[in-house]
């Protein structure tokens, strides 16, 4: 069986609409946040596109002072967020959050070349 | 019976160079070259790493180039592309090739401009580093790679206890290290109150929790074992493990863990019939401070959680229990990034021999190397030892 093939323009419409789509793993159960033609597990190719759940802990962060070229911001911060069994990393916004606090997708950003990411936000 | 042995070692001062990649890397490889005894014509193959000379300087298919700079063109040329560990790989796929009766005599080295001195400006550069996290999935957030492992430490700290401080002392033992070797990008001392007064680059890193964006390059010759006994000064290669993982890091299992860290040690030590308790010292790739607190642990040279109390106490310093990174690590030596792989082979080697000099260990007969790439999806780990 093959995977319902998400890919990332499908992954990007639904950042920008406000959902998360993930992957999970028919055979194994893994579930990821970014789509792939198979899962880095166990290997089947039989991934089903799930929608993850848009609030969730903060598993890591940093705030970043030296950006990139491109990057007009400092001082932002960046997260990895636990959303059920998947993480998902993005920008936040607003309050500095911690390990552990909660958070939940609240818009997206799109950098210069056209692709987005998430943006949560403390609740 | 080793799986290939290093007879020629030579490198440049990683610093500022202010000149061409072909002329920068002559410099190393002749040295490695004489350190052998081996003339240009001798050498079967040419194993070359380079991760981004066509972004910083427009500069690609260096194989060809180089090898007719140091007088090899004709013979076959391969090139690799690791992020950071890229020379590693040149170093591994090199050992495979003589073990396999491929090749006998070979050239392993890689050479790399990244100082904003020669080239692009700060904001440029962390750009280019950048471009080896996920394209799609993370640098639409402003990631940048102290920000990567900004990441990994952050959770380390809170499941570990690990503090600033600590991390403070990696860079103190590493810059005092690195104060020896005349071959170090830095060569000053400093304190944990100088690193904690310094500016923030991605918490909990600041900018002295940082290596320099360096120039440099590397080379080293390697034999087959059966060759070996012919050179004067050969040291075994035992082992060369070499581990992946998943990216984007948010789809790591545990990401703190560098999974491709243990798998390439345990893989590195089974081969050389070792553990890591019978390893006498090790350079590690501390391209923040928090990376060698991860990698320290990962290699099984402290506990998990022990990496920067290790620091701390003394356990990893140059005469402490496991000497990691005496010759002053990515941190103080400086990071070249497709020169630091085979660098740190030419640390082992040197160290093994005794030829290390002004940083030379006391009474040293096995090293390991762990050299990563990217948010550290690949790593390479050597084992090499005294013939």
């Amino acid at each position: 069986m093959m995977s319902d093939g998400l890919t990332h323009g499908e992954w990007s419409e639904a950042v920008a609409d406000g959902e998360l789509l993930g992957q999970r793993c028919p055979d194994c159960g893994a579930v990821q946040g970014a789509p792939k033609a198979a899962c880095p597990h166990c290997g089947s190719t039989a991934l089903e596109t799930v929608a993850l759940p848009t609030e969730g802990a903060v598993y890591t962060e940093t705030t970043i002072n030296v950006p990139p070229a491109g990057v007009e911001e400092r001082g932002y911060q960046v997260v990895v967020v636990q959303l059920g069994d998947a993480r998902v990393m993005g920008r936040l916004r607003g309050d500095a959050v911690g390990i552990g606090d909660r958070v939940a997708l609240s818009d997206s950003i799109t950098d210069e070349d056209g692709y987005v990411a998430p943006v949560f936000e403390a609740v | 019976m080793a799986r290939a042995a290093v007879v020629g070692a030579g490198m440049t001062k990683f610093g500022v160079h202010d000149k061409p990649l072909q002329e920068l890397f002559a410099e190393a490889a002749l040295t490695a070259l004489e350190d052998a005894g081996v003339a240009p014509p001798e050498i079967e193959a040419f194993y070359f790493g380079n991760a981004m000379g066509g972004q910083t300087e427009n500069d690609t298919h260096l194989g060809p180039k180089l090898a007719t700079h140091v007088g090899m063109a004709g013979i076959p040329v391969q090139r690799f592309e690791d992020a950071c560990a890229t020379s590693s790989n040149a170093f591994k796929n090199a050992v495979e090739a003589v073990e396999g009766g491929h090749h006998d005599v070979v050239l392993v080295g890689g050479v790399e401009r990244c100082t904003p001195k020669t080239g692009k400006d700060t904001a440029e550069m962390t750009r280019i580093f950048g471009s080896a996290s996920h394209r799609q999935y993370e640098q639409p957030t402003g990631l940048t790679f102290p920000g990567v492992f900004a990441l990994f430490t952050k959770r380390h700290m809170h499941e570990h206890g690990t503090t600033e401080r600590h991390l403070a002392e990696v860079a103190v033992k590493n810059h005092g290290n690195g104060s020896l070797n005349e071959k170090a990008h830095f060569g000053k001392s400093t304190s944990v109150e100088e690193v904690l007064d310094s500016p923030v680059v991605a918490d909990p890193f600041r900018l002295m929790d940082c290596c320099p964006f360096s120039d440099g390059a590397s080379a080293v010759v390697v034999v087959s074992d059966d060759l070996a006994d012919s050179y004067d000064a050969a040291v075994d290669v035992a082992g060369v493990g070499h581990g992946t993982d998943i990216v984007p890091l948010a789809d790591k299992e545990t990401p703190h863990v560098t999974i491709a860290a243990r798998n390439a040690a345990s893989e590195a030590y089974e081969q050389a019939d070792t553990t890591a308790d019978a390893i006498d010292f090790a350079e590690v790739h501390d391209c923040f401070t928090g990376a060698e607190v991860l990698a320290s642990e990962a290699l099984g040279l402290v506990a998990d959680g022990e990496g920067g109390p290790a620091a701390a106490d003394g356990t990893t310093a140059r005469d402490g229990e496991i000497p990691i990174n005496a010759s002053g690590g990515l941190k103080a030596k400086g990071h070249p990034i497709g020169a630091t792989g085979t660098g740190q082979i030419v640390e082992l080697t040197q160290q093994i021999r005794g030829d290390a000099g002004t940083h030379q260990l006391d009474g040293v007969e096995r090293g390991a190397a762990h050299n990563l790439g990217g948010d550290a999806a690949t790593t390479i780990v050597t084992v090499m030892e005294g013939r």
